[in-house]
């Protein structure tokens, strides 16, 4: 006897039929880019939109979200609206950015055949969560933002692009540069003979101080110690005592808010005089919020890309986002715009070639040589911007602007020593 | 600074720590000894505390680092924000008590404890989506004044934090041992069905006792945020583990202990964070807990109580 006869009357096997004709229907015109007429194609925006990095997360999906409006405005791309899927990576339980949550947002993006790439994430231990998820799907992601040099170094292929393919673009450069020139900023421009570094756990923080101390290393600095903070621990002083003790010229700091606004704050009260900086992590609004003047007067920080939200010619674009976002771009909000324009440059190649999937879409990112706000980007064979500079800043107290005013708090100082 | 200064140095902060955490092991502390019950809402009543302070020291004109206060303005102003976190804390323990606790009280198993966990991530939540994740840039009135002993230094708020915590110990321990309403809780303690019988209250006793317990986390919050200048949803975690952990090295159950037991915790971290490396300091903790408890059960001064059938 056939299971099938004695399980289910006849009469339900037609309801059940017609109503998977009826829910195939609806999805095939759920799923966007399906029907000619309409031609909308989607880009994924994952973020930690929730937790410690929330703000500076907001100014990175404004930059992009800004460049997406901007081209829809002018009648789409290639005859395509582009649709934006923001996801949050941000979850109550990790307090900041999750990289569980990162890869559970990826894999959402992947199963919609109507996105066809995708901008973030804003942190490296995103990054990595989400590398090998999207190299599977062979579909491109630009970070504006996160610069662990491991995701796109060949030497760990198998883990992050196990198809091979580069899928992790960046418009910033890595810690292969950010950690080692602020270094040589450290040894040649500060005269720093000695210092300490300290990392947060996480996967951008240790992997920056690692190559800061590297650096610092070969270029003579005594590196007297090296300790790792638990961002979720609320005491430092300890660990401040125990530098305070040893007294070298400088502190590094490898990491993000969460861990470096009490490290600011404490580190006021304990070693108030010693040179104090990180890199793009101790760059954020949520640190002058958190550790407030004077706690964070004097930190140095970096960006992995040049400084030109200041810059003349980009008065005119400051202008657009201030007046569509109601507050002052951060230099990753220009990041974030330029990584925009270089997926809606990339879909105008691929469409102008006859095709635009994630497939087109990615061999287009690839071959880029767009003009951006940052300058010319451009990839190497690993995805990585083929421009390296980074920039270095100071907080120093500006009474005119808010006092967590990321664009006036910090000042810029100049480009950190190649070498 | 010598290797002297340093470990003095170390030692004040290790006191310091170790006060706070004292303060919220008293509550875990007490709440068991009286129903047996670990209560994990007490992580975050710390938390939930420390906001309150904040609110009410803003009610009071000071916003960050805004303004210094000194003499009895300053006085004024922590006694103030003291007694009204500390109320506002108490009354939220027993809110806890009345509405999720006490429907399980004579439930056997882990209902009640399951439920003090659930309580303790509402806490977290509300103030995490009311709040934000940022860490608050807390209210500090105190004046810079510090003492030099040799290269270490004392801080006002470093005398501020002992004196507070053990003037409450102190109050505490008193009002247990030699107040009538004290012998009830003790009695409590010994024996529910025992004490009510020679006609003690035990609902209010029960009541009283997350009072006190919540009272105590909300001055801790409101110190550590002197402490620290600053504050934020997460803090609870960490410190409410380590607290907790005190309470149960002390043995559970034991004021003297909990009290105790903070203090080993506070030195533990500061003394291991400065001879091996910060990143060991929970291995550090909890091999010495797991150690102490494999050679007395009980906890340090554990056995002082009696047992209960």
């Amino acid at each position: 006897m056939r299971l099938g006869k004695t399980l289910i009357p006849r009469k339900a096997r037609w309801v059940a039929l017609s109503m998977s004709l009826i829910l195939t229907v609806v999805g095939l015109t759920a799923v966007p880019g399906t029907r000619a007429a309409q031609k909308v194609i989607a880009i994924g925006i994952t973020l930690p939109l929730t937790g410690a990095d929330a703000e500076d997360a907001e100014l990175i999906k404004d930059g992009a979200v800004l460049a997406i409006e901007e081209a829809n405005a002018k009648g789409g791309v290639a005859g395509y609206k582009i649709d934006t899927i923001i996801l949050d990576s941000g979850t109550a339980t990790a307090g900041q950015y999750d990289p569980a949550q990162a890869a559970t947002n990826t894999k959402k993006l992947v199963a919609n055949i109507g996105v066809v790439a995708n901008i973030g994430p804003q942190m490296s231990g995103e990054g990595k969560a989400m590398s090998a998820i999207l190299s599977e799907a062979d579909m491109a992601t630009i970070t504006p933002s996160s610069t662990n040099p491991d995701i796109t170094n060949p030497e760990f292929k198998d883990k992050y692009r196990p198809n091979g393919k580069p899928v992790y673009f960046r418009t910033v450069t890595t810690d292969a540069f950010q950690g080692p020139n602020m270094a040589n900023y450290y040894a040649e421009t500060l005269k720093v003979h000695s210092v300490y570094v300290l990392d947060d756990s996480g996967a951008y923080g240790v992997g920056i101080a690692n190559s800061f101390q590297k650096r610092a290393e070969e270029k003579g600095v005594k590196v007297l110690g090296r300790d790792q903070l638990n961002p979720k621990e609320a005491d430092y002083t300890t660990i401040l005592t125990k530098i305070k003790g040893l007294n070298p010229d400088a502190l590094y700091y490898g990491g993000v808010e969460q861990a470096g606004t009490k490290l600011a704050k404490q580190a006021y009260d304990v070693i108030p005089k010693m040179i104090k900086g990180g890199g793009d992590g101790v760059y954020s609004s949520s640190l002058l919020k958190g550790a407030g003047f004077p706690a964070v007067e004097g930190w140095y920080s970096t960006i992995a890309s040049p400084h030109l939200n200041e810059s003349a010619e980009l008065q005119g674009w400051v202008n657009r986002f201030a007046k569509r976002f109601g507050k002052q771009p951060g230099d990753y909000s220009i990041t974030a715009y330029d990584a925009a324009l270089v997926v809606l440059d990339a879909i105008k190649r691929a469409a102008a070639a006859g095709k635009v999937d994630r497939h087109t879409v990615r061999n287009a990112i690839q071959n880029s040589r767009l003009k951006t706000l940052q300058g010319t980007v451009s990839f190497d064979e690993n995805g990585d911007i083929k421009d390296r500079t980074v920039s270095v800043f100071q907080i120093l107290h500006n009474p005119k602007f808010p006092d967590d005013d990321i664009i006036h708090q910090y000042k810029y100082i100049g480009v950190a020593p190649q070498n | 600074m010598t290797l002297h200064d340093v470990v003095l140095q170390q030692i004040i902060n290790g006191l310091s720590l170790g006060a706070m955490y004292s303060l919220l092991a008293l509550g875990f502390t007490m709440v068991y000894g009286i129903i047996e019950l670990i209560n994990f809402a007490h992580f975050n009543i710390f938390m939930v505390g420390s906001f309150i302070a904040m609110f009410a020291l803003q009610v009071l004109g000071l916003h960050g680092q805004s303004r210094l206060l000194t003499g009895w303005p300053l006085v004024g102003a922590l006694s103030l924000g003291f007694a009204s976190t500390m109320l506002a804390s108490g009354f939220l323990g027993v809110a806890i008590e009345r509405i999720a606790l006490r429907p399980m009280r004579n439930v056997r198993g882990t209902a009640a404890m399951i439920t003090t966990i659930g309580v303790s991530y509402i806490l977290f939540n509300i103030i995490l989506l009311t709040m934000g994740a940022g860490a608050q840039n807390y209210p500090n009135p105190m004046p810079q004044v510090s003492w030099h002993l040799g290269g270490a230094v004392l801080r006002l708020r470093e005398v501020l934090l002992w004196s507070v915590s053990l003037v409450l110990m102190g109050v505490l321990h008193t009002f247990v041992q030699r107040t009538k309403m004290g012998k009830a809780m003790r009695a409590t303690a010994q024996d529910q069905e025992a004490a009510r019988m020679m006609g003690i209250e035990v609902d209010q006793i029960v009541m009283l006792t997350f009072f006190i317990g919540s009272a105590l986390a909300g001055a801790a919050g409101l110190i550590f945020g002197l402490y620290y200048n600053n504050t934020s949803f997460l803090i609870g975690y960490t410190a409410g583990l380590r607290a907790f952990t005190a309470a149960v090295l002390g043995g559970i159950g034991n004021i003297v202990g909990a009290m105790m037991g903070g203090l080993i915790i506070g030195l533990i971290e500061a003394l291991g964070g400065q001879f091996l490396q910060v990143r060991w300091t929970d291995v550090i903790i909890f091999s010495i807990l797991i150690g102490v408890l494999a050679l007395r059960p009980t906890g340090l001064l554990g056995l002082s109580t009696p047992k209960k059938s």
